[in-house]
């Protein structure tokens, strides 16, 4: 103490309330505010709407209402004839979005989970915004699964029980481990945002009248903040948080064997499950970064919450993910290349150089080369606009990506004479029919539940303080658990 | 002593410190711990109020969720395919393979553990609850509220405790609609 004191005698007059000013101003969890202010400022973000959220909120249904039902509905009187999926690419679409919405849904564990379990705590005011992300990405994934499926009504089909002829679902098959994953995870990843969502719904409860009030209190389940119900969602968010990690990971890893197990040319690969697992964190990081900047700037108090330091630690893990992913594309490229196969080789000059060649050079520039040529500067990867393009390119190369994995690589196999180019048909309104719902879902979302945990940004400004080492004052943070 | 006679009061305290030293201090006037209970609007550990540990069954409860999530598992690998009128060969894989039945049983397993720990909460937290209930709603605003179990007779006495150790307001408690 007498080190310190001495020091801060020798130290420029106003020095230090200067680099205190300056970490408040960078990091939320050195800038607490009451926590009355706080939960005031949530709830008015989820009470302001202006005309344009409504405008929005209204194209948006009209596109899900023709995109989606509507589309469905003609593909279900019509049959699965009005999609583009014939041979040789029966899988189309439908199944790259199945896969690109998994891939999104691997942000929000990836962030409440792996980051909470080591104590990243740069994760606590946008957790839930990315649990959202999981739960939503996962409907809409569903959805495309059913509608790959075309007699939809069918679909129970697939549920492990005896039908009339004592025959079970095989599970020997990878499409039953998908139902048995996916299944599993949209149920925990629902689990998991629910339970830290309870002492928020609680609050908000308190600070509610009307029908809101009886909607929150109805989902706080009369959580009042006992010793015993924290001990209790303690113990629960930890197991949580431990036991959805593999839970992800086996997901699409499982989404992967759905390719990787057929001895097809390009698919046959023992890298897919982490090329894939991968992959989905790229897409849901970048999927993350823009909704945090969406929001951010359209809902009101945000800036607040979330800040530049936020986007600057997302932008790192983007980066460090790009390059992981680079580094399994190639390496899944550079076995399937040298092993000289006459059918691989046709595929991967298909690739390149065939007729969608333009998407598999903006793949990598999309995936790779613009991720690195921007998130290594930080002051870039700071600004929210600019990572939010950089999240959107992203997304639209993993896009790509699925694209030339699914239906560009099915144009091409060991049979020449039933070579042929996927045309998507009725699967662009359903695709685009899916975006609108998950944006449309978000924005409900938005308007309802607090996007904000805020008492776990109370319980990281707690652990937080400024600590003078010598003249350099430093972020300490305190265990509290 | 006739149950009348037991009053429950709740004492408001704007800080974690006064709160934990008030605990301390009606421990030594003769207040046991059962007969206190802390409400806060963020996860306040027993170690920082110098409390007992909470007991909790979500583990155990998890525990046995995933056991049954694996029997479930072990049925459909290795029970159903037994259960067909003409047993089904997939390929050169052997009745009951080894590499799928690893992936059924992993998936249901860890959603058995899932499921259960989700309803341990429920089950160790009597959740849903919507009966009146003893609380303040200045909790969620950051407030530490404190809520004491004791005689009539001991109220004046533990009151002035909680006002000398900075309670903002100390108050018989009314069970009432949350």
């Amino acid at each position: 103490m007498a080190y310190e004191k001495k020091h801060a005698e020798h130290a420029p007059a106003g020095h230090s309330g200067h680099n205190e000013e300056h970490f408040r101003e960078k990091h939320l969890m050195l800038d607490p505010l009451p926590r009355g202010q706080m939960n005031e400022m949530v709830m008015d973000s989820m009470h302001t709407t202006s005309w344009k959220f409504w405008v929005v909120f209204g194209v948006l249904s009209a596109i899900v209402v023709y995109g989606l039902f509507y589309s469905w509905g003609v593909m279900i009187a019509e049959g699965l004839g009005v999609a583009g999926v014939n041979r040789p690419s029966y899988w189309g679409i439908f199944l790259v979005n199945t896969v690109f919405w998994i891939g999104i849904s691997h942000a929000g564990t990836f962030i409440s989970a792996i980051l909470r379990v080591f104590k990243a705590e740069f994760r606590r005011p946008f957790t839930r915004a990315a649990e959202l992300m999981t739960t939503f990405g996962l409907v809409q994934a569903g959805f495309s699964i059913f509608m790959h499926m075309g007699r939809v009504w069918l679909s129970y089909w697939l549920f492990p029980y005896a039908n009339q002829r004592m025959l079970w679902p095989n599970l020997h098959s990878p499409l039953s481990w998908d139902l048995l994953a996916i299944t599993t995870y949209l149920l925990s990843s629902t689990m998991y945002l629910f339970l830290p969502l309870i002492p928020d719904l609680a609050m908000a409860r308190d600070r509610s009248n009307g029908w809101r009030k009886t909607f929150y209190k109805v989902l706080a389940l009369g959580f009042r903040g006992t010793e015993g119900e924290w001990t209790h969602l303690r113990n629960a968010m930890n197991i949580f948080a431990f036991a959805i990690i593999p839970v992800m990971f086996s997901v699409h890893t499982i989404v992967s064997w759905d390719f990787a197990a057929a001895t097809r040319p390009g698919w046959n690969s023992t890298i897919f499950g982490p090329y894939f697992v991968v992959g989905a964190l790229h897409s849901g990081m970048g999927a993350v970064v823009m909704v945090l900047a969406v929001v951010r700037g359209t809902m009101k108090n945000m800036k607040y919450f979330i800040r530049p330091e936020h986007f600057e630690a997302i932008g790192k893990l983007m980066l460090i993910i790009s390059m992981a992913w680079a580094y399994f594309f190639f390496n899944d490229y550079m076995v399937q290349w040298y092993g000289g196969d006459k059918w691989t080789k046709q595929l991967l000059h298909f690739h390149e150089a065939g007729p969608m060649g333009w998407m598999w050079f903006a793949m990598l520039i999309f995936n790779i080369a613009i991720p690195w040529a921007v998130l290594w500067n930080a002051r870039w990867r700071s600004t929210p606009w600019i990572v939010f393009t950089v999240g959107l390119l992203i997304n639209v190369g993993m896009w790509f990506e699925r694209y030339i994995i699914i239906p560009i690589s099915l144009s091409i196999n060991r049979m020449p004479f039933t070579w042929r180019l996927y045309q998507p048909g009725i699967e662009i309104p359903l695709g685009i029919g899916t975006l609108a719902f998950f944006i449309l879902l978000y924005m409900a979302a938005s308007r309802l539940i607090p996007l904000i945990p805020v008492w776990e940004v109370q319980e990281g400004q707690m652990a937080h303080e400024l600590k003078k080492f010598g003249r350099e004052t430093v972020v300490t943070v305190s265990e509290l658990e | 002593m006739a149950e009348s006679e037991i009053v429950d009061l709740l004492a408001v305290f704007s800080d974690l410190e006064p709160a934990a030293d008030a605990i301390e201090h009606l421990r030594s006037i003769g207040v046991h711990d059962d007969c206190m209970n802390v409400i806060s609007g963020v996860p306040v550990t027993e170690a920082m109020l110098g409390r007992p540990s909470q007991w909790t069954n979500v583990p155990r409860i998890a525990m046995g969720g995933a056991i049954l999530g694996f029997c479930g598992g072990v049925f459909l690998t290795y029970v159903a395919p037994f259960l067909y009128p003409y047993p089904i060969q997939v390929s050169s894989q052997a009745f009951v393979p080894g590499p799928p039945t690893v992936v059924v049983l992993f998936e249901l397993t860890m959603l058995g553990m899932l499921l259960s720990t989700f309803l341990g909460v429920f089950l160790d937290s009597f959740f849903p609850n919507y009966r009146p209930m003893k609380y303040v709603p200045e909790v969620s605003d950051g407030k530490i509220a404190v809520l004491i179990e004791c005689s009539h007779v001991e109220e004046q006495k533990v009151t002035d405790v909680l006002k000398k150790m900075g309670a903002e307001s100390v108050r018989p408690s009314e069970a009432q609609h949350l």
